[in-house]
């Protein structure tokens, strides 16, 4: 499998906001309070233990290895055929209505079949979703529609760079293939490049900063998650009491970690082509 | 968009957004999909959308473009690709001109105003009488009070025909542009004097990319986004290039310096004088270019051999290694080196001229003149010659006022760029030297802009007319009689766009989309008020005719550029040999002693002379740009009000602790003339010093038509009650203000942390 990822290179980064404009422009994302695929915070000025920084925390799905978002989801699971586009081959899996891409390693959504729950957004500990009320499926009773950055996958299968790569003003977004050696990607995992990791979350988001010490070690004390959010839970109960007739299904999603290894284990299951 | 659409949209675009999917065979559970055999992971985007180029104008920078349009809806705005500046790329305010084209805001019919001056109240007209009325109040105030109580100001690219109406009715009140005598004009008037042309201004002639060092004096790039400009400061960087930046605040530069130097404000003379002292005694400059290309070196040895480190150390607060560092720094990557000349340039009225040519001089003793890295020369491009918009008309007979407001200026440098806005704004008060009584106004909230505000409006509350074309009802629009409704630039053509620096190219804007509602193009609304006012040249039907009259001189046509994706590049001569370098001042080299300011009685070279700290309990307030704003211009902007919404007053954190005073906590600000600010939050922070406060500009609008906009952070123009004005231009000072914040009604004492040396005076505030 290859893992699509990002670097944010902050010393480029001047914290211009285009990347957020142009990402809510390129995919029409509303501007209510807390809908973005992606976003800039800004740091400081702070002081540091190698100095002042004033640094900025360009944000959006991490892509990760273990996503948290995924087991969560109670939708009906399908059976979906993906099919590498480099290579031809193909692979079955059961997903819900959110998947990790077996041959880019994106976390999508199919937004068709798309509740609205909220869960996946309350199991993200980055906040990188968000649900869209304005829009819903009604014909699956849904009361919205869950949003985020899909590494711009459209775009990108037609050659094009993510919307908000295209428009970085300073060249600070990096977008590639990580498990490929000769990728600038991976040469600035091999330069230090890091990840927004603490001991308890440790789910292998691959959007990955570099820069110096200083505005790395600011990134790191302001933006890192702590703890895997426990919201998750809760909500999870509420959408399995809302639709007693899919407590089967949803029960998958209620073991939490232990749904994802199930997740996996039927992905493992199904037959390469 | 609603549900219904949202889900009428996914099926159409479904096939194009499937991922990597091949197969899907319908849900087997309890959940049926919505139409099986689909997975829309997301709409198409802007893929697909039909392109046509063109040039932004959210700024100034005016960074070529394309708009992507669907259905006859602009959806995206890119960067032409085709552009050897930004490429593919803009920046949040270019990506955003969807939502200026968009707004529900927008001045959508010519108004009239119903109610009072200021109150905001308007009935639609038509075209025919918002042109008639103004028509009508031009000629009755010339007839009246004679063609000089007509004035204009106006700022970006719609202004320039209006402009050429206001010349021809024979007014010298025009062109008093307040991005000169407010922002500007220093900076230019100090590179013109010294080096013969003007190294910043709309265009930037410094080669970053290139430097080995860089020096920012104030300068915050990165805040201050111009595309081009940033790309080659991040360039600069990239290569090796190091850094020393000089501000009061810690800046997004700063957060990239090798050094900052947190300068107490107004004393940056002081660290420039010394600093060009430490280098000629060191001798750190650039023997060879100095005899060969400078004139005035012995006057200015003996000028600045005063200003010694220790002495800049006192006044400026600052450590003497890390100011050595610096300027060592600084010296070793000679001639590579770009002393950065700054834009806005309008701080402290005395002393802004000196500032500037203060960094022309350190650029010149390194060298740093024509070769990379250091300033470089523009490479002009031969466009044609255009007759079918008005200049000055024959048919005026020019007539001399008594007392001119332009020639007899008390500025002796002012008249060379226009009249002084200041000076137009006392006239127009006192009626001296003679009665304005007429202002139009093109793309500038004058409010907003030019010190004092409450001048400002007294003055508009004196005049018998006013009208304004524009977008966005801001607060200068708000005081109008008649506003006329301009179309966005992504509805117009405008004119041919040559950039003439490292990459020079030609490029034309043109409309992407049809002018909503009953907005008009610039040329359209100058040539109907023209022929209402009997003045003849605008004789192009529309502005095509002069794009192509423009484009002939490059060889191409409005049709053959298109074919070239809208955009042509030109050769470029940005550097000069050794001896080839030939300046456009009167010796042909650089004036490190300045005689036309000599002859005017002011100070040829430089020198240091001291702006008064903040009196006790107060604190100096300064200002700077929002990465995504355009001044108060992109205020209400949907997607950029989205991202930044207000801004905050930056206060030390040592300061804050002392008041008792939490991040985010509102409060209010009070000038030294007891004018109160809108409510404002605090950024409590390090990175400012504790004799300092800050806030991003344009904010707080006063106008109640801007519902996003309004009343949302504070205004630094509202505070700015007390201006000096430069000596040599008029030019106002706008960080010679000072505030103590208000709390719960109440005024606090801002602690007194930095210690004045007696050198400085404090300022004296007139008890009431």
């Amino acid at each position: 499998m290859k893992q699509y990822a990002m670097i944010i290179n902050l010393d480029r980064c001047v914290g211009c906001h285009a990347c957020a404009v142009a990402c809510r422009a390129e995919w029409q994302v509303p501007t209510r309070e807390g809908y973005r695929r992606n976003w800039v915070h800004r740091l400081g000025p702070a002081n540091t233990s190698h100095g002042m920084a004033f640094t900025f925390y360009p944000g959006l799905c991490n892509h990760c290895d273990s996503p948290a978002c995924v087991p969560v989801c109670p939708a009906d699971p399908v059976e979906v055929t993906f099919k590498d586009a480099a290579t031809g081959k193909t692979k079955t899996m059961e997903v819900a209505a959110t998947w990790k891409d077996p041959f880019n390693g994106t976390v999508q959504i199919d937004q068709s079949r798309c509740l609205g729950c909220g869960a996946c957004r309350d199991a993200c500990p980055y906040g990188a979703r968000y649900v869209n009320t304005e829009v819903a499926n009604e014909d699956i009773g849904g009361e919205g529609i869950a949003d985020k950055c899909t590494f711009c996958m459209p775009r990108v299968e037609k050659g094009l760079a993510p919307a908000c790569v295209q428009t970085c003003i300073t060249d600070a977004r990096i977008f590639g293939v990580l498990d490929d050696p000769k990728s600038e990607v991976a040469a600035y995992v091999r330069k230090g490049a890091r990840r927004l990791e603490s001991a308890n979350v440790k789910i292998g988001p691959n959007v990955y900063y570099f820069g110096k010490p200083r505005d790395l070690e600011l990134l790191a004390r302001t933006s890192t998650p702590q703890e895997m959010p426990e919201a998750a839970s809760r909500r999870r109960m509420l959408a399995s009491m809302m639709q007693p007739a899919v407590r089967q299904v949803k029960t998958a999603g209620l073991l939490g970690l232990a749904g994802a290894i199930a997740v996996r284990g039927l992905a493992e299951e199904s037959e390469e082509e | 968009m609603n549900r219904r659409h949202f889900l009428k949209m996914s099926t159409a675009t479904a096939v194009a957004m499937a991922a990597s999917t091949a197969g899907l065979p319908g849900g087997k559970g309890l959940f049926r999909a919505a139409r099986a055999g689909t997975l829309p992971i997301a709409p198409s985007g802007s893929m697909g959308a039909s392109e046509t180029t063109s040039v932004c104008e959210m700024c100034f920078w005016r960074c070529p473009i394309i708009g992507k349009v669907r259905d006859g809806k602009l959806i995206k705005i890119e960067g032409n690709s085709k552009s050897p500046v930004n490429g593919r790329r803009v920046c949040a305010r270019g990506n955003s001109g969807v939502q200026l084209l968009y707004d529900p805001d927008r001045i959508k019919y010519p108004m009239k105003r119903v109610g009072a001056r200021g109150e905001g109240k308007w009935a639609r007209i038509t075209w025919d009488e918002a042109l008639d009325e103004i028509a009508h109040n031009m000629d009755k105030v010339k007839k009246e009070y004679g063609p000089h109580a007509l004035a204009f100001f106006d700022h970006g690219a719609s202004a320039e025909h209006l402009r050429k109406i206001f010349i021809n009715m024979g007014t010298e009140n025009y062109t008093s542009e307040p991005a000169f005598f407010q922002c500007v004009g220093p900076a230019a008037l100090a590179y013109l004097e010294t080096v013969g042309y003007i190294t910043t201004g709309t265009r930037q002639y410094n080669d970053m990319a290139h430097a080995k060092a860089m020096l920012l004096v104030g300068s915050h790039i990165g805040e201050n986004v111009h595309v081009s400009h940033v790309r080659e400061f991040i360039a600069g960087l990239q290569n090796g290039a190091r850094l020393v930046v000089v501000d009061p605040r810690f800046s997004t530069a700063a957060g990239k310096a090798d050094i900052h130097l947190a300068i107490r404000p107004g004393t940056d003379t002081a660290l420039m004088l010394a600093w060009i002292n430490y280098v000629i005694s060191n001798n750190l400059y650039d023997k060879k270019f100095v005899a060969n290309h400078c004139e005035g070196f012995d006057a200015l040895r003996k000028e600045v051999s005063g200003y010694s480190m220790e002495w800049a150390a006192k006044i400026c607060d600052l450590r003497i290694e890390d100011m050595k560092a610096a300027i060592e720094l600084l010296a070793k990557a000679s001639p590579q080196v770009n002393i950065h000349p700054g834009r806005h340039s309008t701080w402290y009225g005395k002393g802004d001229v000196g500032r500037h040519q203060s960094y022309a001089i350190l650029t010149a003793l390194f060298g740093a003149v024509g070769v990379p890295g250091g300033i470089y020369f523009p490479s002009p491009v031969p466009l044609g010659h255009v007759e079918c918009v008005a200049e000055k008309s024959e048919h005026v007979a020019p007539i001399e006022p008594e007392v001119s407001l332009k020639e007899d200026s008390a500025y002796p440098f002012s008249s060379n760029f226009g009249t002084v806005t200041a000076d137009i704004i006392k006239a127009i008060i006192t009626g001296k030297p003679y009665p304005i009584r007429l202002l139009g106004i093109n793309g500038v909230n004058v409010i907003q802009t030019i010190p004092d505000p409450y001048e400002t409006m007294k003055a508009l509350k004196k005049l018998d007319f006013i009208f304004c074309e524009e977008i966005m009802a801001g607060e200068t629009a708000i005081w109008s009689d008649i506003i006329l409704p301009d179309a966005v630039y992504l509805e117009r053509y405008d004119g041919v766009y040559a950039y003439d620096g490292l990459t020079p190219y030609v490029t034309v804007r043109q409309p992407v989309v049809d002018p909503l509602f009953e907005a008009r193009s610039p040329y359209w609304i100058a040539k109907n008020l023209a022929k209402r006012l009997d003045i003849p040249g605008f004789t192009c039907p529309n502005e095509q005719a002069f794009i192509e009259k423009e484009l002939e001189g490059v060889g191409y046509s409005l049709k053959t550029l298109n074919k070239e994706g809208g955009l042509i590049t030109l050769p470029a001569n940005p550097y000069r040999k050794p001896g080839e370098l030939k300046l456009d001042t009167e010796s042909g080299k650089v004036n490190l002693w300045v005689e036309a300011f000599d002859d005017e009685d002011l100070d040829p070279i430089p020198k240091y002379e001291a702006t008064p700290a903040p009196p006790k309990g107060y604190t100096r307030l300064i200002y700077g740009r929002s990465p995504v704003h355009t001044f108060s211009r992109t205020m209400n902007n949907l997607w950029l009000h989205n991202e930044i919404p207000e801004n905050k007053l930056w206060l030390n954190d040592k300061v804050a602790k002392m008041l008792g005073i939490r991040d985010n906590e509102e409060v209010v600000l009070e000038n030294q003339d007891g004018k109160r600010s809108n409510p404002v939050k605090v950024l409590v922070t390090p990175g400012i010093r504790p004799d300092t406060v800050y806030m991003a500009h344009g904010f707080g609008s006063k106008s109640p038509l801007l519902s996003r906009a309004h009343g949302k952070g504070a205004a630094d123009g509202f505070m700015m009650t007390k201006n000096v004005e430069d000596p040599f231009m008029g030019a106002t000072s706008k960080r010679t203000n000072f505030v103590r914040i208000i709390r719960g009604g109440k005024p606090l004492a801002m602690p007194d942390l930095c210690p004045v040396p007696d050198e400085i005076p404090r300022y004296t505030i007139k008890s009431a």
